[in-house]
């Protein structure tokens, strides 16, 4: 198999909530970029229709019983409205799919409960919600990740970037890029306070995989999914080097319950402060291959300080010019 | 977002059977509290206020001589506590406290899953309490909690008063399924008392603090009123954010923060908002507020942010910052939302042209987004640096202060 189980050269996506606005514009790209891993679209009342690049069905039931695409879906990417979530994941399981991808933010915290006993109880991997989806450059990706040209952001390569914020996980894989090294997966597991998939769950599923060189993982406070990284790797689960970047000091700084970024972002009672993460991983740092940047660009510093070989040449330059300046 | 004390009574412990004290919540004295207070031998005051540690500030009083209920009351229900003005008082009957307990049901992210919260040292702040005497029942299957399974925690953490199991468990029940069913993220009872009525012994929650979910099935801000986060009224701006995500779905650009500095930041992505938020604060740079825009908004949204972004008064610098979008369009949210943002602002005469600049984003029509909003800059009058990705992103605050202290001899902050 090439890839992850996240994402791997037998992939085949349905799209739940095809012919909205953001999941059609998801489609149309991808089947310029990679044609043919998204191999159906289920939106109710659409069944039929061919204004996707993708046959469209009313019901999952009736896409994975039709003849032609139905052997080849295993992965779901739900792009429906945050109520209709929880409904879009049971459509999905019942059906048999087993990975799936929540792109949908705001979904309610309860539902998102119910999801994750679902998944634990069917041993299914979800990834999100609030997820940006993944990207393998070996294989190709799942969602927007990356946009219309990912050539900027992503080269093939042994960095793996797992991050909370589906914005930064691109931004990271670029700066790296932009300075010798290419990425084997990036995934953005989203931000929400109950996580399907956490930065830990994934470094247990990659930690035999021979073509993962480091990690860069992107954190934020609230929760203790970073904490349990330290765990994780103090424990001995995780021996490959992990460079961490913790967002949100500043906001140690500003009244308790200040919402700001992710719903799990929230510092509420002095419980997973970012300088709680940070202290928890560099105490992980003292014996294994861990470091954590100070600030976000020192990532680069320490994946390069941990040892991790570079890909490829480093491109950057020296001094940036603006594009445009009305001085 | 969080609950007043007298709506988690009213509207939440009420339906789910918690039983509480007698109470009436009044924003002034009137005869409804008169004569509440004649029926009671004596009453407990409280402040309304969202902040916590309203004990410690000398906002929750117990009342016995009734000469002074009126004093009291009008000094409670109108006091600042930790700097929150309290909206009114909740007068409730003065228990006769045996035991005070500690419970609060929350998500706990080690397990992900709820955690009922338990100790029989309550009635302290709970950071105060010996963590040994906290004890932790996750609820592993959400489909099914009985109170059989709140005594067999009980016992096994050794709580030892027999006669309370049976009646503590149905209540911790009833917490439980108000947590769920309110769609909580926090629900506390500090304390859960004991108390003597007659020769009977009752639990009464003579506390309640509630947390909604924001991202609820039913919206908290539409039932209960849009409130801060901050333990302050939210201002007209924030208000106005509000209402731009309101029943459209399609991205966000409604989360709007004001702080006291003079950098407007209209910045993208959670975790860019974030870092580049982190590295301004760390510049010296003074916020004067704070966006978290995307999911790729429509124009409208941006046009709409924007506007209230601009309007703070006494802004010296904008910082327009985000990574590379996967999703969001530049050219719809810089090149048109924002751009027109600030041709209809010139066109009114609103736009400060004394503002100084950075831009730094890429992602989906990027070239074709950052060109129309160096056109739009260019016919405004608008002066500033327009970046792509190549600049790193957290150097972009970093740019926008250089070009402050050049231009409008910008004194940024001393930090340590």
């Amino acid at each position: 198999m090439k890839g992850t189980v996240y994402l791997n050269d037998k992939t085949g996506i349905v799209v739940i909530g095809a012919t909205g606005r953001e999941a059609s514009q998801v489609i149309k790209e991808s089947e310029t970029l990679y044609p043919g891993i998204i191999k159906a679209g289920i939106t109710p009342g659409k069944g039929g229709s061919s204004e996707l690049p993708v046959p469209v069905f009313d019901t999952l039931k009736e896409a994975v019983k039709d003849p032609k695409v139905g052997k080849l879906l295993n992965t779901a990417l739900i792009y429906v409205p945050p109520v209709s979530v929880l409904d879009a994941v049971m459509e999905c399981l019942d059906n048999g799919i087993k990975v799936l991808y929540i792109i949908t933010e705001h979904v309610p915290i309860r539902d998102s409960e119910v999801i994750y006993q679902e998944k634990v109880r069917r041993g299914a991997i979800i990834v999100g919600g609030t997820s940006l989806g993944c990207f393998v450059p070996s294989v190709g990706r799942i969602g927007a990740i990356g946009g219309k040209d990912p050539t900027v952001a992503f080269r093939d390569g042994g960095i793996v970037v797992i991050s909370k914020s589906g914005g930064l996980t691109v931004t990271t894989a670029e700066m790296f890029k932009r300075r010798g090294w290419g990425t084997y997966m990036a995934l953005a597991i989203g931000g929400d306070i109950i996580s399907n998939t956490t930065y830990a769950d994934v470094l247990q599923e990659i930690k035999g995989d021979s073509r993962v060189k480091g990690v860069a993982m992107l954190g934020e406070p609230g929760g203790s999914y970073e904490e349990q990284v330290a765990d994780l790797i103090m424990s001995g689960g995780f021996d490959k080097p992990v460079a961490a970047f913790i967002s949100g000091r500043f906001q140690e700084r500003m009244p308790e319950g200040v919402a700001f970024g992710h719903a799990g972002a929230i510092v509420e009672r002095g419980m997973g402060k970012a300088t709680d993460k940070i202290a928890r991983l560099e105490a992980a740092g003292k014996k294994y291959p861990v470091k954590v940047a100070f600030y976000y660009h020192d990532l680069v510093k320490a994946i390069e300080s941990l040892g991790v070989p570079r890909d490829f040449e480093d491109s950057t330059t020296e001094h940036v010019k603006p594009l445009y300046s009305t001085f | 977002m969080k609950l007043y004390e007298h709506e988690a009574l009213g509207s939440i412990f009420k339906k789910y059977k918690i039983p509480v004290p007698r109470y009436v919540f009044s924003a002034e004295m009137n005869d409804a509290v008169r004569q509440f207070v004649d029926k009671e031998p004596g009453v407990v005051i409280k402040s309304m206020v969202l902040v916590g540690k309203r004990g410690k500030a000398g906002a929750v009083k117990v009342v016995s001589d009734k000469s002074q209920v009126e004093k009291v009351f009008s000094d409670l229900a109108t006091r600042e506590v930790y700097g929150e003005r309290s909206i009114g008082a909740l007068v409730e009957e003065k228990l006769d406290i045996e035991k005070e307990f500690y419970l609060s049901v929350t998500y706990s992210t080690k397990d992900r899953a709820p955690a009922i919260i338990f100790s029989e040292h309550g009635g302290m702040d709970v950071e105060e309490i010996d963590p040994k005497l906290i004890h932790t029942y996750v609820v592993s299957d959400v489909r099914s909690v009985y109170p059989y399974q709140i005594r067999q925690f009980l016992a096994g953490i050794g709580f030892s008063d027999k006669e309370l199991l049976r009646p503590l468990s149905e209540v911790i029940v009833n917490v439980y399924n108000a947590f769920w069913g309110s769609e909580s993220r926090l629900l506390e009872i500090n304390p859960l008392v004991v108390a003597r009525s007659g020769d009977k012994r009752k639990i009464v929650a003579a506390d309640a603090v509630v947390i909604l979910d924001d991202d609820a099935s039913v919206n908290p801000a539409v039932v209960y009123g849009a409130r801060s986060a901050q333990g302050r009224p939210l201002t007209q701006r924030e208000q106005d954010a509000i209402l731009i995500d309101q029943g459209d779905h399609r991205g966000k650009a409604g989360s709007y923060v004001e702080l006291d500095g003079d950098i407007a930041m209209m910045t993208f992505g959670g975790g860019g908002s974030t870092v580049t938020a982190e590295t301004a604060i760390e510049a010296g740079l003074r916020i004067a507020n704070l966006t978290d825009i995307g999911g790729n908004p429509p124009a409208e949204k941006m046009y709409r942010i924007s506007r209230i972004i601009l309007s703070k008064p006494g802004l010296k610098g904008v910082l327009v910052c985000g990574g590379t979008a996967s999703n969001t369009r530049i050219d719809v949210t810089l090149g048109e939302g924002l751009a027109k943002a600030l041709d209809d602002m010139n066109a009114e005469g609103k736009l400060d042209k004394n503002l100084v600049w950075v831009v730094r984003r890429s992602g989906p029509e990027y070239v074709k987004g950052l060109k129309m909003l160096h056109e739009c800059f260019v016919r405004n009058g608008i002066r500033g640096e327009i970046y792509d990705s190549q600049l790193p992103i957290t150097e972009a605050p970093i740019r926008l202060k250089e070009l402050l202290i050049k231009h409008i001899a910008y004194k940024p902050e001393e930090v340590v």
